[in-house]
């Protein structure tokens, strides 16, 4: 390692230091924002770890009675949501890459750090939320019966209605999630504007570290999936207070919409858990090879098409449901169709560490034992992507073993490689290797034998989501088996936090680059400081710090010329550090989340917390925006804030508006869907094409006003600009008098929400609109007043032209709604 | 510093003027007079669907070119909202077609 250029000194503290508890409350650092996520998450796995042992614990032995049925339930539910919401999730997304992508792109935040920030306490929220039940249950309170959620992480309907599951649970499952999904959908807007965005100058989307093509694929992924959840959560929310029935049979509608809903998130969240991991092997097996990823162009593709084809697979969770030979039969082709892509990528793996000089650290070997574990899940999975055999497999115990090698073996294992390897640069410390290989052989033992059996007992019949079963069944002694190998898995974990705790307090000083790495991260200081590069790197090159040490992608042969430019580099950043401007510190993302808990929990318990809860909200928006020129002003002085031509805050509403295309697809398909489904009272002949007419005529003209309001600003007439956006907050007004009055009127024609399943969609529907609307025109006027405290000119038109942005699409929503409700009202759909 | 000049005036992207932003309102106007006519008159019932379809799309796209200024603006943003449109649309197209199945089955074993 002659040819080390010795790391930049740091200049001052590193990220770690100073601040104090406030310090951490209002961090928007992306690094102490990722250590935030890393520590819950962490919290949470020893969570979701203890419920496994106890499921485990009660299959032990035939008829066991250390859990109550109804305990079963909520533990192997919570189980579930816990692992894949609260622990891979966020430490994949918001731990790895929020700290690693403005390291690896060779930028100084996320594109959004209060954003950032405001994701992370959503996240714990949502996370505090979900457990909300246990508490009300234990403290008995509240006149209805409560506890942790129990209906399954897929809660399927209609096990979830109120006649079903009469408790709060569900409700603490559905408004939790839908928190989680509100920051899961920030968090991605915000990394995806930062890789496209803010990748250093030289770097090219075909130079980017593969992690970051993981997770570019991953926030659009999640983007484009989490609304569909949404909408199926919110039907839920729908159903349980206000007595709808999205989900009844009795009512003309189906259980099965929830299925479609849930799945067509459900498949692409098993690759937004997926793809970071792959990501995280792809940048470990390299470096632990000395040699550069193989097949960097086909395995940046592969991660495309498995994100374009997993939107296609969904219905392979449902083959159960009858949906008929063609459909079946699209739904097996395209999920076998999904081994072509995920096989380029296994063998470019096993390509890569091919004739390597490996290293068997035990980042490495989990990267190894990944590949293996992974491969193995893939190939049950294929098996039941055929309609007949998967419905020998489908809910049993067969399932459970292709998704715990998936995502346990798989993406869990290249979590544990990603700790043991990035470790040192986000802790200072070295994560000790012989505690690690431990770790490593007790959990690869740990979990092959809890989770091969379960492929016989699976054959053989065993259901799973069972809190226990007869002695006869032939089950026993597997069972047994696997409870051990749970044990030994505990054990496992107990080394890797023992390993975590004691690096914490004494474990050997890292270097900047331990591991002679490849990418930009392993350029600066470990940890790094808290603007992480003090100059701009230029990231020229694929595995850019390697070329930087040694001239070449491939060896370890050349000299080391660039020590020379390091030196050089140091003293520029000695002066540069001076001039840096970081984001200020912001208390208002707290306050967001704590505005939005209380609206859950005012939603089960107060009307009147709601409305608090919403009022800290909005006063935490307003904040926001009006601290936020104040600094964004100064950083437009001293930095670019931008590399890539476009401004990050339009990229941001953009790939906003694509996130909001699927969420209102998913309402207007189950408004035709069900349109035609209505079984008695008034339908869509009920709709006054005259009235809405007239509606659609104001918005737009609200639209033209709008950009007339921007066009004045632009060219400094801040006077017409102001006018221009009252006016056009003035029409969005009478649109929504438009509303009220034609919703009036079918109430008074007896048409609520409650009435039937037109109802229900029309208003889900046509309100949701409404509602952007209504959003909508408090940004206008929000703006109109900054105008005339003189905020808005022409430099500062972006500001129109985003809300602008927001307000056409809300209009070109509406221009298909009056098509498709309105003027299609007889058309009869399905 | 002059580096972030060239890039901000990269980021000035062209915009219509307000004569176009005119006479693409006058188009919205005459568009959804189009779609009324064809909803209020008889004889075109029959294709009534495609022809409202089109009108719509013609109207979606206006504002999304003009008003939106994905007609002048970095073709980026036009790739961050075509794709989900599409993907949208194939999911709705899907929807509905597996709904009509299950309708049909449903009706077949009743
Ligand atoms: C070759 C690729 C894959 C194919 C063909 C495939 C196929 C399937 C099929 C058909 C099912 C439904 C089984 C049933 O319920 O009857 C399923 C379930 C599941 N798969 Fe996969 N899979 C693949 C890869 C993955 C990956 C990469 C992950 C996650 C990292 C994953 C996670 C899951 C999960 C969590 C379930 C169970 C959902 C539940 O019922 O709770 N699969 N898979
Ligand atoms: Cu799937």
């Amino acid at each position: 390692m002659a040819a080390q250029p010795k790391p930049l000194p740091v200049e001052g503290p590193h990220y770690l230091e100073g601040g104090g508890i406030l310090g951490w409350l209002t961090t928007v650092d992306h690094k102490r924002v990722a250590v935030l996520y890393g520590v819950t998450a962490l919290l949470l796995m020893l969570v979701g770890g203890t419920e496994a042992m106890l499921i485990r614990t009660q299959l032990m032995r035939p008829d066991n009675h250390v859990l109550t049925a109804a305990w079963y339930n909520q533990i192997f539910t919570m189980h579930g949501t816990t692992m894949i919401f609260l622990v891979i999730m966020p430490l994949e997304t918001g731990f790895f890459a929020n700290f690693l992508i403005p390291l690896q792109i060779g930028a100084r935040d996320v594109a959004f750090p209060r954003i950032n920030a405001l994701s992370y306490w959503l996240f714990l929220a949502g996370a505090v939320f979900m457990h909300l039940g246990l508490v009300t249950h234990v403290l008995n309170l509240g006149t209805v019966p409560s506890g942790l959620p129990n209906a399954g992480w897929f809660g399927y309907a209609n096990l979830t209605e109120s006649q079903y599951s009469p408790g709060l649970n569900i409700d603490f499952w559905d408004i939790g999630l839908l928190i989680l999904g509100v920051s899961s959908v920030l968090a991605a807007l915000n990394f995806f504007v930062t890789i496209v965005n803010m990748r250093a100058p030289g770097m090219t989307f075909m130079r980017m570290p593969m992690f970051m093509w993981a997770i570019l694929v991953t926030t659009i992924l999640i983007l484009l999936a989490f609304p569909a959840l949404t909408v199926g959560l919110i039907f839920l929310f729908l159903d349980r207070f206000f007595g709808t029935h999205f989900y009844r049979v009795t009512a003309g509608a189906t259980p099965i919409l929830w299925q479609h809903l849930f799945w067509i998130f459900g498949h692409p969240e098993v690759y937004i858990m997926a793809l970071p991991a792959f990501g995280m092997i792809s940048e470990i097996l390299p470096v632990f090879s000395r040699k550069p990823l193989f097949g960097y162009p086909m395995m940046a593709y592969s991660l495309v098409l498995i994100a374009f084809l997993s939107y296609g697979v969904w219905g392979h969770h449902m083959f159960a449901t009858g949906m008929g030979p063609i459909a079946d039969a699209t739904f097996a082709i395209t999920s076998m169709l999904i081994a072509i892509p995920t096989g380029i990528k296994v063998f470019s793996w096993i390509a890569t560490v091919w004739g390597g000089r490996l290293r068997f650290t035990t980042a490495m070997l989990f990267a190894l034992a990944f590949i293996i574990e992974f491969t193995i899940g893939g190939l049950s999975g294929i098996m039941h992507a055929s309609a007949p055999i998967d419905l020998q497999q489908t809910d049993s115990y067969f399932v459970v073993a292709h998704f715990h090698y998936v995502l346990g073996g798989g993406v869990l294992f290249a979590i544990l490689g990603a700790f043991y390897y990035w470790c040192p640069k986000i802790s200072g410390r070295m994560l000790d290797e012989t505690l690690g290989k431990w770790q490593f052989w007790l959990l690869v033992i740990g979990f092959n034998l809890t989770f091969f059996p379960m492929h016989w007992l699976g054959t053989w019949g065993m259901p799973r989501r069972i809190y226990t079963y007869a002695p006869g069944m032939g089950w026993s002694t597997l069972n047994f088996v696997e409870t051990i190998g749970a044990y030994i898995q505990a054990v496992s974990f107990i080394v890797f936090f023992a390993n975590i705790l004691l690096t914490l307090r004494r474990g050997e000083k890292a270097a900047a680059d331990p591991w002679d790495g490849r990418t930009l991260e392993w350029s600066v200081a470990s940890p790094p400081p808290a603007y992480n590069f003090a100059v701009l790197p230029e990231g020229g090159s694929r595995d850019d710090f390697w070329v930087q040490k040694y001239g070449t992608l491939a060896g370890a042969h050349g000299g080391g010329s660039s020590a020379a430019g390091a030196t050089a580099a140091a003293h520029a950043a000695a002066e540069a550090a001076e001039h840096i401007h970081m984001p200020a510190p912001s208390l208002y993302p707290l306050l967001f989340a704590l505005g939005v808990f209380l609206m859950g929990v005012g939603a089960l318990a107060w009307l009147r917390i709601v409305i608090l809860g919403g009022m800290v909200v909005a006063l935490s928006i307003i904040a926001m925006a009006f601290e936020y020129p104040a600094h964004g002003e100064e950083a437009a002085e001293s930095e670019p804030v931008f590399y890539r031509g476009v401004d990050n805050r339009k990229a941001g509403m953009w790939a906003f508006l694509g996130s909001e295309c699927v969420f209102f697809t998913a309402l207007i398909s189950t408004y035709m869907v069900y349109k035609s489904r209505n079984l008695a009272g008034p339908d869509a002949q009920i709709l006054n094409i005259p009235l809405t007419s007239f509606s659609t005529f104001i918005l737009l003209m609200s639209s033209l006003l709008m950009v007339l309001a921007l066009a004045a600003f632009r060219r400094g007439d801040d006077k017409w600009g102001r006018i221009w956006l009252l006016g056009t907050a003035g029409f969005g007004c009478i649109f929504l008098g438009g509303q009220v009055y034609e919703f009036t009127d079918f109430y008074l024609q007896g048409l609520y929400m409650q009435t039937n399943i037109f109802g229900q969609t029309f208003y889900t529907l046509v309100g949701t609109h409404g509602f952007h609307v209504f959003i909508g025109v408090c940004w206008l006027v929000t703006l109109a007043i900054a105008g005339f405290l003189g905020k808005i000119d022409s430099k500062r038109s972006l500001a129109v032209e985003i809300a602008g942005l927001y307000w056409h699409f809300v209009d070109v929503v509406w221009i298909v709604i009056f098509t498709l409700v309105y003027l299609m009202r007889t058309v009869k759909h399905a | 510093m002059s580096a972030n000049i060239a890039q901000s005036a990269a980021l000035e992207h062209e915009h219509p003027g307000v004569s176009i932003y005119v006479t693409v309102a006058v188009f919205l106007i005459l568009l959804t007079g189009m779609e009324l006519t064809v909803f209020y008159v008889q004889f075109l019932q029959p294709v009534l669907v495609p022809l409202l379809i089109i009108l719509a799309i013609a109207k979606f796209s206006l504002v999304a070119m003009f008003y939106m200024h994905l007609h002048y603006d970095s073709k980026v943003f036009t790739t961050f909202f075509i794709f989900p449109l599409m993907l949208a649309v194939t999911l709705a197209i899907s929807l509905l077609l597996l709904f009509e199945y299950l309708l049909h089955h449903l009706s077949f074993a009743l």
